[in-house]
Formats: C-alpha cells, structure tokens, sequence
C-alpha cells in the first residue's frame, strides 16, 4: 500500500501535471491556428524561409488523403536518412569511440521505432558490456555522437511532431464549417518552431545543471579512487532526454534508460521528467475542447484519461513497494512504481528501474496503459485513440438507448462505425499473432525464453510495447535477432500509421458533414464519461484477458503460492 | 484529385522537409544546447567529474558513476548487479550507517565522528521527495578530505600521480 507520505507527493506530481497541460493549451492552439503572437516577429521569417525553401503554400489546405500521404512521404525519407547514418556511422564523423556500423536488420527496425515514436531499442546506446569500470569499451552495439543527434534525436523530433500533427488534423474534421484538414509542412514546421525548440531547450538546460552531461568531447578515462581504470560515459545526453520525454518518445541515450545515473541523476530530475511525459498529453485533451470551440467536450477526455490512470496507479501501489533488485537507491520503491505507470499511460516507454525486478500487479498496471493507449496515451495519437473510443461509446449507447448516435451534432453512420472498429482490431490482431507466432516459430525459445508466465509476459509485453508505439521492454538486446527485429518493425508501423490514416480518413468525411442544432446525446456530461471509462475498460479487458491471464495474472497467483 | 498526383506534387518537399529537419533537429538543436551548457554548466555537461581534495587533485571518476571500493577503510558501494544501470553510485543511510563500525576499526577515527561526516553528506532532494541516501564517491572523498593524513598512511597510491 501507499505511503501517506508518498501518496502527497503523487498528487502534487499530478495535479502539477494538469495545471502545467492547461496553461500550455491555449499556445499549442495558437501553433495550429496560426494565431498572431508576439514571437511572430522572430519566428515568421524563419518559417517563411522554411516554406519557400520547401516551395509549398503554407496556406494552402489539404484533403485527408493528401495530409496523410505527405506525412507518410516526409516520414520515409527521414527513416532512409536515418537508416544511413546508423548503418555508416563508423566512417562518419563524431565517432570517437569508434563503433561499428549498426546490422541492416538492426538498423531497420532502430528508424522504424524512432520514427513511429515506440524507441524499443535492442542495441546499447553507450557501448558498455561491463559495468561500472566499462573499460575497455567494447560492444558492438554502441552508438557514435553522430548517430544518436542525426539519427535518434532526430526522429523523436520528428515522430512527436508528426504525432502532433495528425491528431490535430483529426479535430479540424470535427469543427464546424472546416474546409480542409490544414498543411501538414504549416503545421510540422510551426510544432517543431513554436513548440518543440522552445520547450526541449528549456528542458535540455535544466537537465544539464540537474547533472546530465552534454558534450561531444568523446568518453574520459579516469583512475578511481582506487586505482582501477574507468571509462566516463558522457555525451549529448540532456539534449535527447529533453525530447525523449516531452515527445513522449522514451528511447534513452544509455541502454538503462533513465535508470543510468548520467540519464537521471536525482529524484528531482525523476520529477522533472514524469512532469515531461505528462505535459503535451495532458495539455492535447484541453487542445481539443478549444480548437472546436467547445471546451466543454474536452471534460469526458481529460476525466476519462485520468480515471483510467487512477486505475492503472490504484493497481500498481496495490503491493508493497520496497527497495528491491534493479532498483536505483536514488528512487526507491515509490518512484520507481511511479515511473512505470506514468510512462506506459503515456506510452512514453522510458525506464527508470528493471522492469524484471517489478510485482506482476505493476506489470500489469503497464500492460492497461498500454493496451488502452489514451491514460492519455502518446503524443498527439493518445488523442485520436480517446475520439476513436468516444464514437464506439456513442454508438453502444445508441443502440442500447434506440437513438441515432450523435457525436457533436453530427450523425454517426455505419460507415464511421466501421472505421472505428477496424481502428480498434488493428490493436489486438498486431500483438496477439505475433505473440503466438514468437513461440510457433521457436524464435522465443531460441534467445532463452520460456513457455513460463514469466517467459510469456517478456514475449506479450515486447509486442504490446510495440504495437502501442510505447516502447518500454523486457528484452533488450536479447532481442537483437532477425525475427524480433523485423516482426516488432512490421508491428511497429501498422500500429502506428494505419490507426492514424484510418482516423484521418474518418475525420475527412465529417467536413461539411449537417449538424443538427438540437440536442441529442450529451457527450459532455459527468453519465457520459463514466459510460465512456467503463466501455473502454470493458473493450480492452474482454479483448486482451487470455492473453492476461496467462502472463503477469498467473504470475501473480503462483508467486502468491510460492512466495514474492 | 488522384493519389498519383498527390504523391507526385509532395515528394520534393518532403524530401527537403526531411533534410531541413534532420539538421535543425539533429545538429543545430544539441549543438546550441552543447554551446551553452559548456559555458553556464561547465561541470554538470562534462559529467561531474570527482577529484581527489577538492578542484586540484586529481580526476578519480564522476560523482554520478559507482566504482568498485573493495578496502575495508571506504565506504563500500551497494552490489551493482542489484541496480538496474549497474553503475548506482548510492546506498541508503542505514547502509552507510552501518559500515561505519568496519571503518572505525581499520582507521580509529571514532564512530561517532563517522556519523556526523555521514549525516553532513545525506541527500535529499527538495527535502521532502523520495527517501534520504548517500552517494558512496562523494562519501569517502570527504572522508578523504577530512582524515588526509590517516589516509596517506593507509593507502600511499592515493595522493601520488
């Protein structure tokens, strides 16, 4: 159970959180409005410049086909110059520790997860095999300075904008009299400007003086104390965590995620770091309600992601925490059961802990958020998700009450049904086949995991992570082998890019849809939102329990037998 | 109109979208952020590095990084096969606490004088977040500090190079 203590420290964590998501609301609706400000004056040149390089019309709109094909184009040449720059880093520059070129089948799935803003990562950022000396340096996993700017920070840039983007696309559907969806490179270039620079060097800086390094100097060697030779493993870290976690994106500079001291020095910069995670989420469900000019169609979002945090929160402080194996002394317990609920609500699939180390409650707890997706879910896509659930809750509620459904004074016909649920299969056919294909194939047992609950959870939990574009995982390198690599790939991207294309296109037959002015079913009541948390746990706890049942929910009931 | 002419009419500039924004994201961004943390934060960007008495000594390792202390008069890290990064550079309070009885008895710096340096060297962030702790480097090096001459005695290696 939770400590009175430790329980304090959660709400002020939390109710910090959505404070900060409603004062950042009003300028991200500024970003996509293209509302005048007062940064118009150094920005709008800049911009200006980007869109006559780029030779578009910054006003010019889009139908939901094209935003979604020239977000998809964009994407892909940024995976290919990604691609490069992992495959060849050993010849190019900011190598100083000399690392190979990472594998095709590697390198394939690294720009697939960075760029669907999952970051399962299965190599070893910094190149150490053997703690706490690491000398020599010897992995053949690492990654050069190069390689983790131009390639990882890179597509977290990339991937949270593009996120972004799309999700807003999907509300201009749904405001009245909308005629387009807006322009993606508009809205790309304005989130990276407006939002992502300003915010991640904000954060970058105050990382840095919380302790995490940044610096292209190459790695130090020392004699400790001691006299035994160690190698210092620094680097252009508090750059990439700044938006690791602001975008949601989770991929650390160092194999041990923020578990690793340079990563994450001190319970203050733990702090510092959920708040991230929390903020652009939280803050989109506010988005939401002004960008439609209805802000109180925001509430069942913001209370119903919330809600189903509580949940996931109640379940994982259900079990004493304590100061257990691959825990860091610096967090404890508390912290460390925090972090894995935050991270996977928001999908942000940062660690700060083992997850190995973990009661099977919080493992489960990580598994909701993750099957849920929107406790408020990733960037931007935790959004669409929470739209995609509003519209299956309108129409059970519909067919249960015998009325039309509704969803702001718009008819949802059967082809809006369809997309949704097709939307919401995606989820489960991608983890639940592979999962299954994993042990069908041998491909589990041959990196040494068993058929156990324990073995099964590990397999479960790498595709669930995958498919939720989360990213946290139990097999780390250990899933360095062509199978993995190219199946969590193939899971990656569905789980990313048909759900939004699918969303997309529904948000393109709402415009210029008839809205009825008289009131049918109210989506912004307090008897809504409770509908809309029980269906969507429901959905999700119906959909996924076998697979549950035989993982972290047997676990717990043989360690109950046997002892934790 | 056809998505062949939609593909048609975006690829140019996505493709220089990408380029555009590969440099903005990837060199410009932690490049501005390298430039200015090595001038405000030059100590925290380039590791937090410990030396040996104070700025002058020597470099012995980063107060954010575990090393291995195997002599009886250190402070002794937690077994870093426990942690999940494998380098935790700390250990709880009661910890601390205890191994001061092995340090008395090699040293003959009294107990009590142990727990005062002990308790000078807690870390507690905000004063109120998380449990209380001691980072194991920053111990002994002010226990290094405060008993230079036992320690030259001990450990000769220490203060040569």
């Amino acid at each position: 159970m939770i400590q009175p203590g430790d329980f304090l420290t959660l709400l002020l964590i939390l109710s910090t959180a959505i404070i900060l998501g409603r004062l950042l609301a009003p300028h991200i609706t500024s970003v996509f409005t293209s509302a005048p400000s007062r940064i118009d004056r150094v920005l709008s040149p800049i911009e200006n410049r980007i869109y006559r390089l780029l030779d578009v019309d910054p006003t010019r709109g889009m139908g939901w086909r094209e935003y979604f094909l020239s977000a998809m184009i964009v994407n892909i040449f940024q995976m290919s110059l990604a691609f490069t720059i992992f495959v060849f880093q050993n010849i190019l520059p900011l190598n100083p520790q000399g690392f190979p070129g990472l594998n095709l089948d590697l390198a394939f799935m690294q720009v697939i997860s960075f760029a669907t803003n999952t970051n399962l990562q299965h190599y070893n950022g910094e190149g150490c095999t053997n703690p706490p000396n690491c000398y020599p340096v010897s992995s053949m996993l690492g990654l050069s300075y190069l390689s983790q700017m131009t390639a990882v920070q890179f597509l977290q840039f990339t991937s949270a904008a593009t996120g972004l983007c799309v999700a807003v696309a999907m509300v201009r559907g749904f405001i009245s009299r909308s005629q387009n969806l807006g322009n993606f490179y508009t809205d790309f270039v304005r989130s990276l400007t407006r939002l992502f620079f300003p915010l991640c060097f904000v954060a970058a800086l105050i990382f840095v003086g919380l302790g995490v390094p940044q610096t292209i100097g190459g790695y130090q060697t020392v004699q400790t104390v001691e006299g035994t030779t160690q190698t210092i493993l620094v680097g252009p870290v508090a750059s990439l965590v700044s938006i690791m976690q602001i975008g949601t994106n989770g991929g650390g500079y160092y194999g041990a995620n923020s578990a690793y001291p340079f990563q994450n020095p001190n319970p203050a910069s733990d702090i510092f770091q959920i708040l991230l995670m929390l903020l652009i989420p939280t803050s989109l469900c506010f988005v939401f309600g002004q960008l439609l000019g209805k802000r109180r169609e925001a509430r069942p979002i913001i209370i119903g992601a919330y809600a189903l945090f509580a949940i996931d929160l109640l379940l994982a402080f259900i079990p004493r925490y304590a100061l257990g194996q691959g825990i860091e002394v610096r967090f404890g317990g508390f912290f460390s059961t925090l972090w894995t609920v935050v991270t996977t609500a928001v999908t942000t699939g940062s660690v700060n802990a083992s997850l190995a180390g973990m009661h099977p409650l919080v493992i489960l707890s990580a598994f909701m958020g993750m099957l849920i997706q929107s406790t408020p879910g990733g960037k931007g896509v935790g959004l669409m998700y929470m739209v995609m659930y509003i519209i299956i809750t309108v129409f059970i509620v519909g067919l249960m009450s015998g009325r039309t459904p509704e969803y702001l004074g718009m008819k949802i016909n059967a082809r809006d049904v369809k997309i949704v649920m097709v939307a919401f299969l995606i989820h489960p056919i991608i983890i639940l086949i592979p999962t299954v294909l994993a042990y069908a194939t041998g491909a589990a047992s041959a990196i040494g995991v068993s058929t156990s609950s324990t073995g099964f959870t590990r397999i479960f939990y790498e595709f669930t992570s995958a498919a939720s574009n989360s990213g946290s995982d139990f097999l780390g390198t250990a899933g360095n082998t062509p199978f993995f690599n190219i199946s969590t790939a193939l899971v990656m991207l569905i789980g990313r890019f048909a759900p939004i294309g699918l969303l997309l296109a529904l948000a393109g037959s709402m415009i210029n849809r008839k809205r009825s002015t008289e009131i049918g079913l109210r989506t912004d009541s307090i008897t809504f939102t409770i509908v809309l948390v029980g269906s969507i746990l429901l959905l999700v706890v119906l959909t996924f329990f076998p697979f549950l049942a035989l993982g972290p929910v047997l676990e717990f009931f043989q360690k109950r037998v046997n002892g934790f | 109109m056809s998505i062949k002419n939609e593909v048609k009419r975006n690829y140019g500039p996505a493709l220089k979208l990408a380029i555009i924004s590969m440099i903005l994201c990837g060199l410009v961004f932690p490049l501005a952020v390298t430039g200015f943390a090595q001038v405000l934060l030059r100590d925290q960007a380039n590791g937090s590095v410990a030396h040996l008495s104070g700025n002058n000594g020597r470099a012995v390792g980063s107060y954010l990084i575990a090393q291995n202390f195997s002599q009886p008069f250190f402070f002794h890290s937690r077994n870093v096969t426990l942690s999940a990064s494998g380098v935790d550079p700390d250990i709880t309070v009661e910890d601390a606490l205890f191994q001061t009885q092995r340090i008395s008895l090699v040293t003959n710096i009294t107990q009590s004088e142990l727990y005062s340096l002990v308790s000078q060297n807690v870390e507690r962030t905000l004063r109120v977040f998380g449990d209380p702790y001691v980072n194991v480097v920053r111990m002994n090096l002010a226990l290094i500090q405060a008993y230079q001459s036992i320690y030259q005695k001990l450990d000769p290696a220490l203060f040569s190079q």
